[in-house]
């Protein structure tokens, strides 16, 4: 499966949601979207989700829009943080239902996942705990085993056993079943190992698109002193600095040469690595940063 | 691979389930009825006659409940077409579904009372004639158009009373669909509107069933009742279609509410 993003903009009435996002995924791996609040990005996958029609743009998936296609729209699945406060079916009758629609649906697999979640299967899910219902989108996203697969902010109120064993399994059913998943997320420390690609998403815009090593090896801190660091810094992209007496610490974006990383050791600065997180948080702070990027 | 018939299914016994219910209340209202009239020595409404005319409430509220299912079958991949196409379908088979299961169930019943216990149905073909006492005023029309539906005595021709009380049902469940529906799609103000159309709809149905079927008419339509009865059919079908059209245009391509 693919999916072609193509100038998508989403307007409403006082403001704009999305604007003009162009991007593709082609590959069977765990796309990373990563936003701060507000960013867009359950607007974005609404749309590849046909919740919803665009305002301007178009969203592909196979060639074909997915909206109102039902060759396509059985294959998308998208579990968001949804309020189950009217649903008395116990998680059973639930999957069972669900199970109808899904083409590619494993009910050994959901009542193995059931099992490791701990799910009361008598319990009506309304009466489920909020991290309980959490899990109960969990099992339905990694059961439906649908080729594109959406979990948006799933894990909300679930507590950190639980959520460790969500990653575990959908790393373990992505082994055995690769399809294009895609999590959105703003915890982006724990998750970040997840990631096979990255894509950046602020104020409607997307940011980057990279590969996770290679995202990664395009940034880095320079610590040292104060002088040096600074001179050193001068041409890059700084995100980040920090100071302690002379000493000076300053986060960078953009790849280093071999030369420059050869000339910061002779200079006796220290080259470290700088971690998802921390670029998110200062990308995504930044003034203009789309153009800065470009 | 279609859809629609699987939502239709899903649909119908969702919906069957919530019926069997209904109409086992009613049953048990009935029976309490019966012998309430058994003790005092009176004449008992038939488990038929209301059921007649309590459905037609029920049929309104799933109608309006019948949105709900939107949003879940989106969600699993379903279109919002198959959707339409899958409630509609299963609307029907309510609608037929209700008045013969309620038939059998009164046959039944009126063949034990009626010989074994040896007390009287009172015949309800009265609530046609009701229509006629009430003058003018809209309130008591609607009120009227809603409780007391035009109705056939299944005696006389029982294919056309359980054909006259099915259409009822559907149109019913079919105004509570077009209000849930706007309400989904437009929000409050504008939903309050769409229920002004909803009873103009209601009070049509009601208008042309009656003269269709040779009934009294209230005074305020007193003037349609030189229209001819193949122009009050096709009205009514005109009328069906149009709510119809209406439910698919609102739904065609609504966003899901998150």
């Amino acid at each position: 499966m693919n999916i072609k993003v193509d100038q998508l903009s989403l307007h409403f009435e006082n403001h704009k949601a999305l604007e003009d996002i162009t991007f593709e995924i082609n590959e069977k791996k765990l796309y990373g979207l990563l936003g701060r609040n507000g960013a867009g990005k359950t607007s974005l996958l609404s749309i590849i989700a046909s919740f919803r029609e665009p305002t301007s743009g178009s969203v592909t998936i196979n060639g074909e829009v997915p909206f109102e296609n039902a060759k396509i729209m059985q294959h998308v699945a998208f579990l968001y943080d949804k309020d189950y406060k009217d649903e008395s079916d116990n998680i059973k009758e639930l999957l069972q239902g669900i199970q109808r629609y899904r083409p590619n649906f494993d009910m050994q697999y959901a009542e193995y996942l059931i099992q490791q979640f701990k799910l009361d299967t008598k319990k009506p899910i309304n009466k489920f705990s909020k991290g309980m219902q959490s899990a109960v989108n969990v099992v339905v996203g990694l059961a439906s085993r649908t080729p594109i697969t959406i979990f948006d902010e799933v894990y909300l109120g679930m507590d950190a056993p639980a959520r460790d064993i969500f990653y575990k399994e959908l790393l373990k059913d992505q082994e055995n079943h690769p399809r294009i998943i895609i999590l959105s997320t703003h915890l982006v420390s724990e998750m970040d190992y997840l990631f096979d690609e990255v894509i950046f998403i602020n104020k409607g815009k997307i940011l980057l698109q990279e590969d996770y090593d290679s995202l990664l090896s395009k940034g880095a801190t320079i610590t040292g002193d104060r002088d040096l660091v600074e001179t050193f810094v001068q041409s890059k992209m700084q995100l980040n600095e920090e100071q302690l007496g002379h000493t000076k610490s300053v986060m960078i974006y953009g790849e280093l040469t071999n030369q420059e990383r050869k000339m910061a050791m002779e200079q006796g600065l220290e080259v470290g690595p700088i971690s998802l997180q921390d670029l998110f948080i200062h990308l995504t702070e930044e003034e203009n940063i789309d153009e800065k990027l470009s | 691979m279609k859809n629609f018939p699987k939502v239709a299914r899903d649909m119908f016994w969702a919906q069957m389930i919530w019926t069997f219910g209904f109409l086992g209340v009613m049953f048990i209202i009935n029976i309490v009825k019966i012998v309430i009239n058994l003790v005092r020595g009176t004449e008992a409404d038939g488990y038929y006659a209301s059921v007649l005319i309590a459905s037609n409430i029920f049929m309104i509220i799933i109608g309006l409940l019948a949105i709900y299912f939107l949003p879940y079958y989106v969600e699993n991949g379903v279109t919002r077409k198959d959707y339409f196409k899958g409630a509609l379908l299963a609307s029907v088979g309510l609608s037929l579904a209700i008045p013969i299961i309620t038939a059998i169930i009164s046959i039944v019943e009126q063949f034990i009372v009626t010989t074994l216990l040896n007390i009287n149905f009172r015949g309800i073909d009265i609530i046609n004639e009701v229509v006629s006492d009430v003058d003018g005023n809209i309130i008591g029309d609607l009120v009227l158009s809603v409780i007391l539906t035009p109705y056939v005595d299944p005696g006389s021709n029982w294919i056309l009373a359980i054909g006259v009380f099915s259409l009822q049902l559907f149109i019913f469940y079919l105004i509570g669909w077009f209000i849930s529906a706007s309400f989904y799609r437009f929000g409050t103000v504008t939903g309050l509107l769409f229920i002004l159309v909803a009873i103009m709809i209601n009070l049509l149905k009601d208008y042309f069933l009656r003269i269709s079927l040779g009934l009294p008419l209230s005074d305020r339509f007193s003037t349609l009742d030189s229209l001819p009865q193949g122009v009050t059919v096709l009205g009514l079908l005109l009328l069906i279609v149009f709510t119809v059209w209406i439910i698919r245009l609102l739904t065609r391509k609504v966003a899901i509410k998150m």
